[in-house]
């Protein structure tokens, strides 16, 4: 099969392109019966896609755009009485809100505070455990185990774990001998927004752990054992071969664990609700709220400055870090 | 073959599309099924309510009820978003607190008539007729039971601390809390709300400080008029809150919402708990506490010695789209007398929509009695419609918590809270006029 002869050799590649390309020439605009197989077959290919799609335009599609039509009117579940259209009157209301600097604030402090332990600490996970030792595999499922659990659940926990008077954190503390009295964790804005930095990093580390280490399997014993006969100690072979082999995949992890961390509200409101004093709200959070009260045209206002930023963060992303990776590729 | 391919293809999309978008009605036997949604879940009281419905469905056997339990966080949304809709509900539950803005939006079903003079209105408590009609006599929603407040309390600790009796009044509660509270020895006073649902426990003292001027017809509304916020007892009220924070409460409790409050009271670290009676089933599971060592006391009075009792409450509604509105009518007369309604009061721990629960040994024993007490004594704890109808309630809630814990953690003074209250509810009833 030529086929099966493509993917497996690789210098014999362009002989089966060709021989593939070949019938699609034939037909062309002069096979009338080979155009009526076609539309047949495209029928077909339809009618199969059909339930997929009509399912996504009808639950996806379909509220997306009547979510963005209510940021441009008077959307106010507690009174539909009047949905007129306001023009951008309700991005003007977010705009204008008094928590929207801290929101923003908070926001930046939330996707980089969680993503840069978040990476390191997975990053040297990965290392650890693609190393050979008995019961690895027990090792993989304890610390990926993490992120089967739902991000409310998580918050609920942590909001146990770090109540000052009957939480284990403070408990732990103070039988290390690191504080004298409990520490109020989450009725200081300061340090609600580092306990749910903890508790992000906790939960985001496994799959960053499991993308490098799926990463890390691809890259050739053969150059490891080069750099170790070049004299290469571990920080250059981890800087100067282990990172530029997995680039590409430390890109796209980073590239979408910011966009997941961006839009991961399910932590902060099982744990702190965007309080004490609105002080740990992000965007999402708060987009929630705004919900909650009913305001969709606002809330919506919210959603597509967020689609809006998510999408920028990703041109620019893809843009600055496309050198790297040609030159890698 | 392809061509049948094809055809069974498009089939089958097409039945998938339509059974998704079909909903339930009426079969060829006459049998109707009614969907009904509550909003309070809880996996007891789901079951409570299934045990109901299957009584209800033996004596009406050309009617099925068909229950569907959103998650309590998000139920109220789920509603919404299914009465939006316009169909797939036929009874619901309605709270105070949404009947307002879902009659507004025509979401609701007016049941005036069809429960005009029905004898069941005649074993009801004044409270539930009162809370069945809206301000234009419409019946939105038959109650099921009511929410308020008691004081739940620790008997050993507070005669540790050299106490007789327990509180009668937010001052008496303050000196108490004060004399009990020992941080360094894990042992709080007051179980203090500053998260979820904090500005209903600082309405509670304001409305007691203002007791004797306060409209009986909505508790914001002072008798010239004004807002309670205006009066300036509710500045003492707010000042002994907060020392109440200071003095007695753990650090932590800026953000302690309904589970911390209770969980705070269960393990036995802290003394005074203003809760719901539906606390009473959990405190009494407590392995912390033993049944001796605590007991409900009538809600705190202010200066004047009395108080206003803030009652909230829930009941079960029609949804405006239903085709079934007589069946689901016949469901909601069911569930609001006799034997149903009893047994869903007390086991989900609610205070009773019928006459005859007060002679019930149930409510006269026990934490229970405090309930009694205050039913029977009106002008001490008085009887006051609280405005939680109204279409902004959920705007004030989200806007009173944030400044609850503005003031708590200093960044906010009482006195500019209270302006801040004043102005907000000045301005919706200006505009509602």
């Amino acid at each position: 099969m030529p086929a099966t002869s493509a993917t497996t050799t690789g210098p014999k590649t362009s002989r089966p392109v060709r021989k593939q390309a070949a019938p699609r020439a034939r037909n062309g605009p002069r096979g009338g019966r080979k155009r009526e197989f076609t539309t047949r077959r495209g029928l077909l290919i339809a009618a199969f896609m059909a339930p997929a799609a009509i399912f996504v335009a009808v639950f996806t599609y379909y509220p997306m755009i009547a979510g963005s039509q209510m940021a441009f009117r008077h959307w106010d579940l507690n009174d539909l009485t009047d949905t007129s259209w306001v023009g951008l009157d309700n991005f003007h209301r977010v705009f204008a809100d008094p928590n929207w600097g801290t929101v923003l604030g908070n926001t930046g402090a939330w996707v980089i505070g969680s993503i840069v332990p978040q990476l390191v600490i997975g990053f040297a996970l990965a290392l650890w455990l693609r190393r050979r030792f008995r019961f690895r595999g027990v090792y993989q499922a304890l610390i990926f185990f993490p992120w089967a659990i739902s991000g409310f659940l998580i918050g609920i926990l942590f909001r146990w774990m770090f109540n000052s008077e009957f939480g284990v954190v403070n408990d732990l503390l103070q039988k290390a001998g690191l504080i004298d009295e409990p520490v109020a964790w989450l009725a200081d804005p300061h340090k609600a927004m580092i306990a749910v930095l903890i508790a992000n990093t906790w939960y985001g580390v496994t799959f960053f752990a499991i993308m490098i280490l799926a990463a890390l399997q691809s890259v050739p014993d053969e150059l490891y054992e080069a750099a170790a006969l070049d004299g290469a100690g571990k920080a250059r072979t981890l800087f100067q071969i282990t990172i530029p082999y997995i680039r590409v995949t430390l890109v796209l992890t980073v590239l979408l664990r910011v966009i997941w961390i961006f839009n991961f509200p399910d932590l902060i409101f099982g744990m702190t609700g965007g309080g004490p004093n609105n002080e740990t709200h992000i965007v999402t959070t708060w987009m929630i709220k705004i919900t909650q009260q009913g305001d969709y045209g606002k809330a919506s206002a919210l959603g597509l400055l967020v689609i809006a930023g998510l999408l920028l963060f990703t041109v620019f992303f893809l843009l600055a870090t496309r050198e790297k990776r040609e030159v890698r590729s | 073959m392809r061509r049948r391919t094809a055809a069974l293809a498009l089939g089958t999309a097409a039945a998938m599309v339509l059974t998704g978008c079909s909903a339930m009605s009426s079969n060829a036997n006459g049998t109707v099924t009614l969907n009904m949604v509550e909003s309070l879940t809880n996996p007891a009281r789901t079951d409570l309510l299934k045990g109901l419905i299957a009584d209800f469905e033996k004596q009406n056997p050309k009617i099925k009820v068909n229950l569907i339990s959103p998650p309590t966080e998000q139920a109220d949304q789920k509603i919404q978003q299914m009465l939006q809709s316009g169909s797939g509900v036929d009874a619901l539950e309605v709270r105070d607190i949404t009947v307002g803005p879902w009659s507004n939006n025509g979401w609701l079903y007016d049941m005036e008539k069809d429960l005009k003079g029905w004898q069941g209105w005649n074993a009801m408590t004044e409270n539930a007729a009162k809370a069945s009609e809206d301000a234009k006599g419409r019946t939105f929603f038959v109650p099921y039971g009511f929410y308020g407040l008691s004081l739940f309390y620790r008997k050993d600790l507070i005669k540790d601390a050299g106490f007789s009796k327990p509180p009668a009044s937010w001052d008496q509660l303050l000196k108490q809390a004060s004399a009990i509270n020992d941080p360094a020895k894990r042992r709080y006073g007051y179980a203090f709300r500053g998260g979820a649902n904090a500005n209903s426990n600082v309405t509670a003292i304001i409305e007691a400080y203002v007791a004797d001027k306060v409209d009986l017809a909505n508790g914001y509304k002072l008798k010239n008029g004004r807002t309670i916020f205006s009066a300036p007892e509710a500045l003492d009220a707010l000042k002994t809150y907060l020392t109440l924070f200071k003095k007695a409460s753990p650090k932590s409790s800026v953000s302690w919402g309904y589970p911390e409050m209770v969980e705070a009271f269960s393990n036995g670290s802290t003394a005074f708990l203003l809760q719901d009676p539906e606390v009473i089933a959990t405190v009494s599971e407590s392995k912390s506490i033993s049944k001796e060592q605590w007991d409900t006391a009538p809600l705190v009075a202010g200066p004047s010695g009395k108080t206003v009792q803030p009652l909230a409450t829930a009941g079960w509604g029609i949804a405006k789209g239903s085709k079934h509105k007589a069946e689901t009518v016949k469901l909601i007369k069911f569930l609001s007398q006799g034997k149903a309604s009893t047994d869903f009061t007390k086991k989900n721990s609610l205070v009773p929509i019928l006459k005859s629960a007060t002679e019930d040994p149930f409510y006269k024993t026990g934490p229970w009695s405090s309930y009694v007490t205050m039913t029977e004594h009106p002008d001490t704890y008085l009887n006051v419609s609280q405005p939680r109808g109204v279409t902004w309630w959920s705007e004030w809630e989200q806007k009173s918590d944030a400044d609850v814990q503005k003031m708590v953690i200093g960044k906010m003074s009482p006195k500019e809270l209270l302006t801040g209250w004043d102005a907000y509810w000045t301005k919706k009833w200006e505009q509602e006029k």
